[in-house]
Parts: structure tokens; C-alpha cells; sequence
């Protein structure tokens, strides 16, 4: 089957059975999705309440980039067929998915697990995205922590 | 040769704008640019500790000279996902 590749940065809710039925055919068996959502509370010692994160990306940049890790699944994992890698952008509230990463493939044991841990990982340290935290206290931009992965 | 900057996230608050634009030589690298903007730019002075730098939407390191007619980005470490 043709290697379909889906890159998206998006302003519009993210459809988790729609992105799906884009990066599998009747030859796929296997698909893992990772999604993260918003967190509305945060335990680390003390309680810490999100209302919404607002999310911006330099769009062009970050598409060329998850362009980039969807390429390295490729070459870490051949067999994957489908990969979709998908960030919203924009003001999202608690339980709101923000970002999706897939992959599919003809069986599980072909590295899609391990290829949606890497891409979202990835994703993480080098895609141009950043969210600011807005809750009761105020705002404040969330600091990324990977500043010399960048050299990989 | 005249450049614009592009600013994201944490430095365009700093700086209370998207972008900035500034005289620079021809040949300059982008440690050297980084440290005038720190000079010139007195809120932006911190962030260009960590700052990433992208050209043509690559990221850029401190040897990198700046191109001509080039598309030159700042933005703090991500934190998307």
C-alpha cells in the first residue's frame, strides 16, 4: 500500500476516528494512537487548576518539522504505513485532546507502539509549538526543557 | 542588510511585538546577532540565553551565518504536544 504521511496543525477539534480512517486500508490490522488532553489539575506537591492553555505554533516551521519526525519513524521503523501527526493551536479547555499521534501498519509487532511513543516524544522536543497557562493565579507561558536536543 | 526578525511565545511579550528589524552586516552570524539583539533590546536580553534560532524554518547555530533575504526566527525551548 502507498505510505500515507498526514501533517496538520489546526485550529478545528481534533477528530481521533476521522484521522484514523485517513492512515488505514484494507491492508492495515494495526494502529496506535497516542493523544494528550489538557490537564485541569495538576498534583505535584500542591494543586495547581488550568482554566485553558492557549497553544501557538510558527505554523510553517512546524509543519517542516513534524515532516521531519514522521521521516525518522520511517527509517526507524519501515514497516509503519500510516502515520498522521496532527497539533490543535488556539485556546483549549480541560479534557480537549491537543495533539494526536498515529500509526498503522498490517500487525501490532511491527514498532507502531514504539513509533507513536517516538513521534509524540519527538514531537515534544523539537516541533515550534508553545502553550501558556492560564488559571485562578494568573498566566504564564509553559518552558519547554529541551534546549539542546536540538542538536540531534 | 536589513533583517526581520520573527518573534514567538515568551519573546514576542518581551519585546511587545511579532517581529523586530535591525540593521545588520552582511556575513553576520547568528551568535553575533543574538548578542545584538541582547544589546539593543534590553527585555530580550535574558531570553537570548536559551534562545532557539530557526532560518528558512531550520534551526540555526551560533556558527550559522545569516543569509541574505533570509527568514529569521526566535522562540524559547517548545512545549507543544
Amino acid at each position: 500500500m502507498s505510505k500515507l504521511t498526514l501533517i496538520e496543525i489546526t485550529q478545528d477539534e481534533i477528530d481521533l476516528d476521522a484521522l484514523l480512517s485517513r492512515i488505514t486500508s484494507v491492508n492495515t490490522g494495526a494502529a496506535a494512537i497516542f493523544t494528550g488532553l489538557v490537564r485541569g489539575f495538576t498534583q505535584n506537591g500542591r494543586q495547581n487548576v488550568t482554566e485553558y492553555l492557549e497553544y501557538e505554533a510558527y505554523q510553517p516551521m512546524a509543519e517542516e518539522i513534524m515532516k521531519q519526525v514522521a521521516e525518522e519513524i520511517r527509517i526507524k521503523w519501515p514497516d509503519v504505513e500510516g502515520i498522521a501527526l496532527v497539533q490543535r493551536v488556539g485556546r483549549l479547555f480541560p479534557q480537549t485532546p491537543t495533539v494526536m499521534i498515529a500509526c498503522s501498519a498490517a500487525h501490532r509487532n511491527t514498532g507502531v507502539f514504539e513509533a507513536a511513543r517516538y513521534g509524540i516524544d519527538r514531537l515534544k522536543e523539537i516541533v515550534p509549538v508553545w502553550k501558556k497557562e492560564v488559571g485562578p493565579n494568573g498566566e504564564a507561558w509553559v518552558e519547554g526543557e529541551h534546549f539542546h536536543e536540538i542538536r540531534k | 542588510m536589513n533583517v526581520k526578525v520573527l518573534l514567538f511565545a515568551t519573546l514576542r511579550d518581551r519585546a511587545g511585538s511579532k517581529f523586530l528589524e535591525l540593521e545588520i552586516p552582511d556575513a553576520m552570524n547568528v551568535g553575533d546577532l543574538k548578542h545584538r539583539i541582547a544589546t539593543d533590546f534590553p527585555t530580550l536580553r535574558e531570553s537570548m540565553n536559551s534562545v532557539l534560532v530557526a532560518i528558512n524554518r531550520e534551526y540555526a547555530f551560533d556558527e550559522g551565518l545569516i543569509p541574505v533575504n533570509a527568514e529569521i526566527a526566535m522562540f524559547p525551548p517548545v512545549s507543544g504536544g
